[in-house]
């Protein structure tokens, strides 16, 4: 009997709120974040296969559709980076006795400043 | 006398006894500037058809059960101000991810199943003893869950979430976000009792932290960072019985 | 009969306690990893090397593979990358699952977490031999 009504299966869902689309394009990001990661071993790996091996895979990034792709990884892993940050005050909430740390606050001690700190080392390791 | 202005009110019926499907009917209203959907509902089903099934009670955002639909936005209809829709109709349909009873009236059975499962409230060992007198608790152990504990289980984060829409495992948004406010109460001894069964299935991880439960929670709970912080609580628990299984000290 | 939702309890599937717990955690530890370092790494292999001057590029290559060589660097390198791929592999299961692949959650776990895991093997080789 029952009589009850479900509704049908949405397959859909995720174009019917702006929220839901913002929540899939941060899922996509680890689409994206893994195709890169992926770039990196190759690049790692040709860094084992010695000099000559990484030069030529280096000139070969040189090309526009590698930058192209690098643009696109960049922006995935900018993006994960900054709803990262924005969810971890969310998630780990440091309290001061009564008061709660406000977020935007949180997120520049535990995200922002340790992310600007890391990318410095890293880029200027490489300058240098 | 200028005419009394109306609206338009394309309200969701069905009546399992005559529909086999649900339907759409349009209702006008006389537009007050000071009514909320609710009431324009509730003078339906006074001057119009009586038939009109919906839940509601206090009307001022306390009960929790006039939760609907509202233009695909879950609201309290109690809240929801029909000048804010003016002049445009507006369409009212049951919660989502919910089964109809009747017109805007869910199912409440899966919701209070989930909510009993997280032990929504104080769970004691000494429950009989009060030769201790009150459990004392400082301004600061209070702060820390007091927002979750605002919640009025009016299910509007049900509709906005989809895990809770595609997963029956998933206890969701709300009893979740009641199960952590108990473990995180100084009072409370029934956190292990209450992991047992966040740590079962999809019941916590089912969450995918989509984050419109938070968005659309009429009482700024904020169930979404409610189910994060249980879910690390839930994974330390994990990794310490994978130490020192439960039971096997005891 | 339940059609999904929250409709009738727990839908006839019985619930077990599951390693959602352990990935969760790697997914998390992985998410954090992946914030603070892959925009570094990107900025570092995508633009930084491949800069154009090939004088330019083969001191920067220099730089990076000198780093690269240093124990220290490669055990954070190990971590962050393998750390990073697991993240990535969990979240691609869910965005899966939550996209109507919820009856393959498990298997889904051999392509998601197996491919995280052969990157990782294959990437303490590579380190190995550097
Ligand atoms: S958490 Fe908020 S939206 Fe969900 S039932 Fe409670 S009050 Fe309503
Ligand atoms: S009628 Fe009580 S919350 Fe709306």
């Amino acid at each position: 009997m029952s009589g009850q009504y479900h509704r049908p299966h949405r397959w859909a869902w995720f174009l019917e709120r702006p929220g839901y689309m913002r929540f899939m394009v941060r899922e996509l990001t680890s689409f994206f974040v893994g195709g890169y990661l992926v770039v990196f071993l190759i690049t790692l790996a040709r860094l084992g296969g010695g000099e000559a091996a990484f030069a030529e895979w280096v000139a070969a990034l040189a090309s526009p559709g590698w930058m192209a792709a690098h643009i696109v990884a960049l922006v995935a892993a900018v993006w994960h980076a900054v709803t990262w940050f924005a969810a971890v005050p969310q998630a780990m909430p440091i309290y001061l006795g009564e008061e709660r740390l406000p977020a935007p606050i949180a997120a520049i001690v535990m995200g922002y400043g340790p992310w600007l700190t890391v990318t410095a080392v890293i880029v200027w390791w490489v300058l240098r | 006398m200028p005419a009394q202005d109306t609206m338009t009110l394309e309200i969701f019926r069905y009546h399992p006894e005559t529909d086999s499907e649900p339907r759409f009917q349009s209702f006008e209203v006389p537009y007050n500037e000071d009514w909320v959907v609710l009431d324009a509902m509730n003078w339906i089903k006074d001057h119009v058809d009586g038939s009109l099934t919906h839940r509601w009670s206090c009307r001022m955002g306390v009960c929790g059960s006039c939760g609907m639909m509202v233009n695909g936005e879950p609201k309290l209809t109690c809240a929801a101000f029909l000048k804010d829709y003016y002049p445009f109709s507006i369409k009212v349909e049951p919660l989502v991810n919910f089964a109809v009873e009747r017109d805007l009236v869910v199912s409440l059975d899966g919701f209070m199943e989930k909510l009993q499962a997280v032990k929504p409230y104080i769970v004691r060992d000494d429950v009989n003893d009060t030769s201790g007198g009150e459990y004392m608790q400082t301004p600061a152990q209070l702060a820390q869950y007091k927002q979750y504990s605002m919640c009025i289980n009016c299910m509007l984060c049900y509709a906005a979430c989809p895990v809770a829409g595609h997963e029956d495992e998933f206890l969701g948004p709300a009893a979740l976000a009641l199960g952590h406010r108990y473990n995180k109460d100084s009072r409370d001894q029934g956190q292990s009792e209450r992991l047992d069964v966040m740590l079962m299935g999809e019941a916590i991880w089912g969450c995918t932290f989509v984050g419109e439960c938070t968005e659309v929670c009429p009482k700024h709970v904020d169930p979404a960072g409610a189910i994060q912080q249980a879910k690390a609580g839930a994974a330390q628990e994990y990794f310490k019985r994978f130490v020192a299984p439960k039971g096997a000290g005891a | 009969m339940s059609a999904g939702g929250v409709s009738g309890g727990r839908g006839g599937r019985p619930a077990r306690p599951s390693g959602e717990a352990f990935w969760w955690a790697v997914f998390s530890a992985g998410g954090v990893m992946a914030a603070l370092f892959v925009p570094a790494f990107v900025i570092v292999t995508g633009f930084l090397l491949p800069s154009g001057d090939a004088a330019v590029a083969a001191e920067r290559s220099a730089q990076f593979a000198a780093a690269a060589g240093w124990w220290p660097v490669k055990l954070v390198l190990l971590g962050v990358v393998s750390l990073s791929l697991f993240h990535c592999g969990h979240r691609i299961r869910h965005t899966l699952m939550d996209l109507g692949m919820r009856g393959a959650s498990g298997l889904l776990k051999l392509p998601c977490y197996g491919g995280a895991l052969a990157g990782s093997v294959w990437l303490g080789w590579v380190l190995w031999g550097i």
